[in-house]
């Protein structure tokens, strides 16, 4: 569902997260210790690695509930593959 | 290089948190012991029954573990500061660890100011809320702001807390349109905060805390310089604390002229009391001081024994 990369951005923004435990799509991310000011360095993080910009809608707070609603966010603001 | 300590402004925080800290440490124990005299209850068993974020007992939690925190870094990290702080909530703090007001005030103080606070804004400015945000650049803000005038609508700042990130007072009823326009220039709107804090408006709350409550405590000269939150002024006198205390309903939180100050000061370690998700996490406080976060998390994590002399 997601790429390494975007896996390796988010466990690095998820304190709370054991090394053994595998993300799933349902993997809630405050829960795992993500909040206000770690979704502001995980957003810069994923605008370099993926040349994207978070704006309007994806920057409510329903984005940054799971593992799932992210990637799909950040899955939609990518140009799509030619 | 000189140590400060910072005591932070309060955020959320639920019982569970921070409650084994407050049942399993103690320090805290013995401050609560205090505490709870002073009040009358059990400040814990108030808590951890409290219903809001921002209850009375909860605001004296906050406080009491913040004071705790300050007298166990002393005891097990062997810091000491030469000068202090205190963001927003923190002024409170900041001002019975430095003793310019004592222990017993302090509690007393901040549970009289909930109180008051309670009381003013069920009534008082019911439409006006806080809103934080982050990332938003002075360049893309001011032209959503010079918009949301445009629209009729008032607007102050509560807190500057780092480049593109504040708090602004306005109208609950204005929300919905500046969180989306915030949105649109790549900003993340926080939370919407009720009840607000730190306007030109709370005339009122000023005057009933100067007229009604501060003449019942005396402030004493802090033991250690305390860095104005409102100005980033350096205050060493008993009635410069209690204006800084008083004034805090009235005057924005200006954290980076704070920050600069203690870097003027030659402080090179920032010990963050308290538990915090904001102001010892902004970039002009990590690029410019190496941050402890002193929080129950830290104080309650198993520590080495010192191994007795010849062993």
């Amino acid at each position: 569902m997601t790429d390494p990369q975007f896996e390796e951005i988010l466990r690095g923004h998820l304190p709370f997260l054991p090394a053994d435990e595998p993300l799933t799509p349902d993997t809630n991310l405050t829960d795992h210790g993500l909040d206000s000011l770690g979704i502001v360095d995980l957003l810069t993080a994923l605008e370099g690695q993926y040349g994207v910009a978070f704006v309007d809608d994806a920057l409510t707070r329903e984005t940054f509930e799971t593992v799932g609603s992210l990637w799909s966010v950040l899955d939609g603001l990518r140009p799509a593959a030619v | 290089m000189d140590t400060a300590f910072v005591f932070p402004g309060m955020g959320p925080s639920r019982f569970p948190e921070v409650g084994r800290f407050m049942v399993g440490n103690p320090i805290a124990r013995r401050l609560l012991r205090r505490a709870d005299e002073v009040l009358g209850y059990s400040v814990v068993d108030r808590f951890a029954d409290a219903d809001t974020d921002y209850d009375e007992a909860a605001q004296v939690a906050f406080l009491v573990n913040c004071l705790a925190l300050a007298e166990w870094a002393q005891q097990h990290l062997d810091e000491v500061p030469a000068v202090c702080t205190g963001a927003s909530f923190g002024q409170k703090t900041v001002a019975g660890y430095t003793g310019a007001l004592s222990f017993e005030d302090t509690v007393l103080l901040t549970a009289r100011l909930a109180r008051v606070l309670d009381d003013y804004f069920r009534t008082e400015h019911t439409d006006i809320v806080t809103q934080s945000f982050v990332r938003v650049p002075d360049d893309r803000l001011e032209p959503v702001l010079a918009e949301l005038t445009a629209r009729g609508e008032w607007y102050e700042f509560a807190c500057h807390l780092d480049a593109g990130f504040h708090m602004v007072n306005l109208r609950q009823s204005a929300v919905d349109w500046f969180v989306t326009r915030l949105r649109s220039v790549g900003g993340l709107p926080l939370y919407a905060m009720r009840p607000p804090m730190h306007s030109s408006l709370f005339t009122g709350l000023h005057a009933t805390v100067r007229d009604e409550i501060l003449p019942e405590f005396t402030f004493a000269d802090p033991a250690v310089p305390i860095v104005s939150d409102q100005t980033g002024e350096l205050l060493t006198t008993a009635d410069q604390v209690r204006t800084l205390v008083l004034d805090g309903f009235v005057r924005p939180v200006r954290w980076p002229d704070a920050v600069a100050t203690l870097r003027d000061r030659s402080v090179g370690k920032v010990l963050v009391v308290g538990q915090d998700a904001m102001f010892g996490r902004v970039e002009c406080v990590v690029r410019s001081f190496e941050v402890v976060a002193v929080n129950p998390r830290l104080a309650m994590q198993p520590r080495r024994q010192p191994v007795p002399a010849g062993r």
